[in-house]
């Protein structure tokens, strides 16, 4: 029970990482990975939804009928979300503001409904936590690590946390010029590509 | 050559013969007047510049082939044309990290993810461009490049003044001076009358399709015609346009690049007059001084799309050939 | 049949649990999001619009009503004695949404005193540049109310940002707009002002 309970915590990690290996809600990766910070918050959103749905949706399972599955399951995710949205702007409001519409749309992550469809409403709600937080840490990292790129490059600073970067590449040589056009969405696809080649090179297991 | 199976692949064909490293070899040498007169005006900074592209371009190369574990492609000069093509297009003054980064976006981003060799849908060079002219604007104004200059002509890039004030402002550039490379731009692309002998030697020997350059030079006086009948104050004249900017380069050397153009008659002759018309209207209404880059890359993106057009196949009831 | 029934049920309690809960976190919530939007948004704007007053525009800020809408009003006492507002509205037709625009209008003279953009959703390094770059929204400073606050193009006295002629034109309109605001509510405004 441990072992197995490990064992769907770390996939999310590596084995099924949501971006790079399952290549699931780009839309998000896409779209908030200016900076690290947005990255960060995106993720940690998604995560929050993704481990209260799994829970709701895995204790529920023997009640919801299955012809109205999608149809709970979707009343559950959008509650979590517009807690969420709540959450945010109460307590990180320009985060909020940096994310948008974004955070609403975390309702139509595929990630999110494909999480409890697939394995929430198949076991119990230990194993369905487990499995939520592991992807959702893995989502999280994995969006945070495409905004340090992006925002590297792009930008030349690295934002982790409150809007004012940890690390600025003009306090190292005094004339960087940033490389604009990975801070735009046409950048994102080509830093999403690349970053997507490099994890190939690695075997997933 | 001891092949002895014989391979038949799909119409429509072009080949004659030559090898990728003959054809390279000749866009090579096609280049050369335009880029020796660049690196004369322009002096020791423009030599730099091109030799720097074209190592860096070819560098490149080396490490993707080692990366993706492939032989070796150097020696088929493709990435060295795309090197030459790149620092062409830049101001002598461009500093060295544009020149290595550029190159990488050229070869690595505009080439080698889509294949290599005859897979790319862009050509190679615009991508790099593209990518580059939207990151670091600064350094593709070209006014501003060449500040510390002495010419012994008017040192206004030609598109940029015509742009920022009037049509009133092509008179200072005649044609005979923009053939003859009297002009501030791109150390490639000033030299009006080599990258025309360039071009031609590339058609006669057969390396680009005249279908191309002609529809593509014909979309440029016409559509520049046009405007400039119906609004001679507002919009020079399309010969103007012809030799001025990057269109000469796009003419002959970018816009008839082979993997990412059509092959057949038709679709040639319409893929050219878009890029024509296209340039036209980015320099007459659009925001951009030069379009050529986006209109090329453009024409790109819908060749797959005017290559549909094609004669009907041989032989009975193949509909969808 | 039974099917149906628990169907029904279980749908009509979820939603209902989610209905209730939410309700719940909103008016929880309601008090600090105010407090944030105020503090993040409009209160930089307002203490770049009114640099010398000598009291507190946030904590005397009252409301007005209007058609139906409520106009949060901020009111500032100028050094020199005279009162001044700001207000904010929304610009339709940004490059990426609306564009709102904080004004600050003085009422002794009818003049704007600055505007600032509060909240927008433009292309960073194009449209962004009316918050981040104060060259543009500055034209707006000391023009009276009576001038024609559109772009140049349409016979207006501001000039457009090059290469962001939409974000430009949206914070006009949201200018235009609190224009006629100001001259409908100035009564209003000022019985409240004292």
């Amino acid at each position: 029970m441990a072992q197995s309970l490990a064992k769907e915590f770390t996939k999310g990690l590596w084995a099924e990482l949501p971006p790079f290996r399952l290549v699931l809600g780009l839309c998000p990766v896409l779209a908030v990975t200016k900076t690290v910070e947005n990255g960060l918050g995106m993720g940690i959103a998604t995560t929050f939804v993704l481990v209260f749905s799994n829970l709701l949706v895995s204790m529920l399972r023997n009640v919801i009928p299955t012809k109205v599955r999608i149809a709970c399951y979707i009343v559950i995710i959008a509650t979590f979300v517009t807690i969420v949205e709540f959450l945010a702007q109460a307590f990180a409001y320009p985060l909020f503001l940096a994310l948008g519409i974004f955070i609403p749309l975390i309702v139509v992550n595929c990630i999110v409904l494909g999480r409890a469809e697939a394995f929430a409403s198949k076991n119990t709600p230990v194993m369905a936590i487990a499995d939520g937080l592991g992807i959702g840490i893995g989502f999280t990292l994995s969006l945070g690590a495409i905004g340090l790129v992006r925002e590297f490059l792009g930008a030349g600073t690295i934002t982790i946390w409150g809007g004012t970067p940890v690390f600025d590449m003009t306090s190292v040589f005094a004339n960087f010029q940033p490389f604009g056009f990975m801070i735009e969405a046409p950048g994102a696809f080509v830093a999403l590509g690349l970053m997507l080649a490099v994890m190939n090179l690695i075997p997933s297991k | 050559m001891n092949n002895t199976k014989l391979i038949v692949s799909h119409a429509p064909f072009w080949h004659d013969g030559d090898s990728l490293f003959q054809l390279n070899l000749n866009y090579l040498i096609a280049l050369l007047p335009a880029a020796l007169f660049g690196i004369l005006q322009f002096g020791a900074t423009a030599l730099g510049v091109l030799t720097l592209s074209v190592a860096f371009a070819m560098l490149w190369e080396t490490i993707m082939n080692l990366v993706s574990r492939q032989d070796m492609t150097i020696g088929n000069l493709e990435s060295a044309v795309i090197g030459l093509l790149f620092g062409m297009m830049l101001p002598a003054t461009a500093p060295w990290w544009i020149v290595v980064i550029g190159t990488f976006v050229c070869v690595v981003i505009g080439k080698y993810i889509f294949g290599g060799t005859g897979g790319n849908p862009f050509h190679p060079t615009l991508v790099g461009m593209a990518i580059l002219m939207m990151s670091w604007p600064v350094y593709f104004d070209f006014d501003a490049a060449y500040v510390s200059y002495e010419f012994d002509f008017t040192a206004l890039a030609p598109l940029a003044a015509v742009k920022f004030q009037g049509a009133g402002a092509a008179e200072l550039f005649p044609v005979g001076g923009l053939l003859a490379g009297q002009e501030v731009g791109a150390i490639g692309a000033v030299f009006g009358l080599g990258l025309i002998i360039g071009g031609v030697y590339l058609i006669l020997r057969g390396y680009t399709r005249w279908e191309i350059v002609v529809s593509f030079l014909a979309g440029i006086i016409i559509t520049g015609g046009l405007f400039s009948l119906t609004n001679p104050d507002a919009y020079p004249s399309p010969l103007f346009h012809l030799f001025s900017g990057y269109t000469l380069l796009g003419a002959f050397f970018l816009a008839t690049e082979n993997s990412s153009s059509p092959v057949n008659r038709i679709p040639m002759l319409i893929y050219g007059f878009l890029g024509g018309f296209m340039i036209i209207l980015m320099r007459n209404i659009g925001a951009y001084a030069d379009g050529t880059v986006l209109a090329i890359l453009l024409i790109n993106l819908v060749n797959p799309l005017i290559d549909n057009i094609r004669p009907k196949a041989l032989g009975k009831g193949v509909t969808n050939a | 049949m039974r099917e149906m029934i628990s169907m029904v049920v279980v749908l009509t309690v979820l939603t209902a649990v989610s209905g209730g809960l939410l309700a719940a976190i909103k008016s929880g919530t309601e008090l600090r999001i105010e407090e944030q939007v105020l503090k993040f948004q409009k209160a930089p704007a307002i203490a770049q619009i009114f640099t010398d007053v000598s009291n507190d525009p946030l904590a005397e800020r009252f409301n007005v009503e209007t058609e139906g809408t409520t106009l949060q009003v901020f009111p500032g006492k100028l050094e020199d004695g005279g009162t001044a507002v700001a207000f904010e509205t929304k610009g339709k037709g940004g490059y990426g949404g609306d564009v709102g625009l904080m004004v600050g209008i003085n009422t002794d003279n009818d003049q704007i005193i600055a505007v600032r953009v509060t909240t927008h959703s433009e292309t960073p390094g194009l449209g962004a540049r009316a918050k981040d770059d104060p060259s543009f929204v500055s034209q707006f400073a000391d023009l009276s109310l009576e001038e024609n606050l559109d772009l140049k193009n349409n016979n207006g006295s501001i000039d457009a940002m090059s290469g962001a002629t939409i974000t430009s034109q949206a914070v006009c309109l949201a200018a235009i707009q609190a224009q006629e605001l100001y001259k409908k509510l100035k009564p209003e405004i000022l019985k409240q002002i004292q």
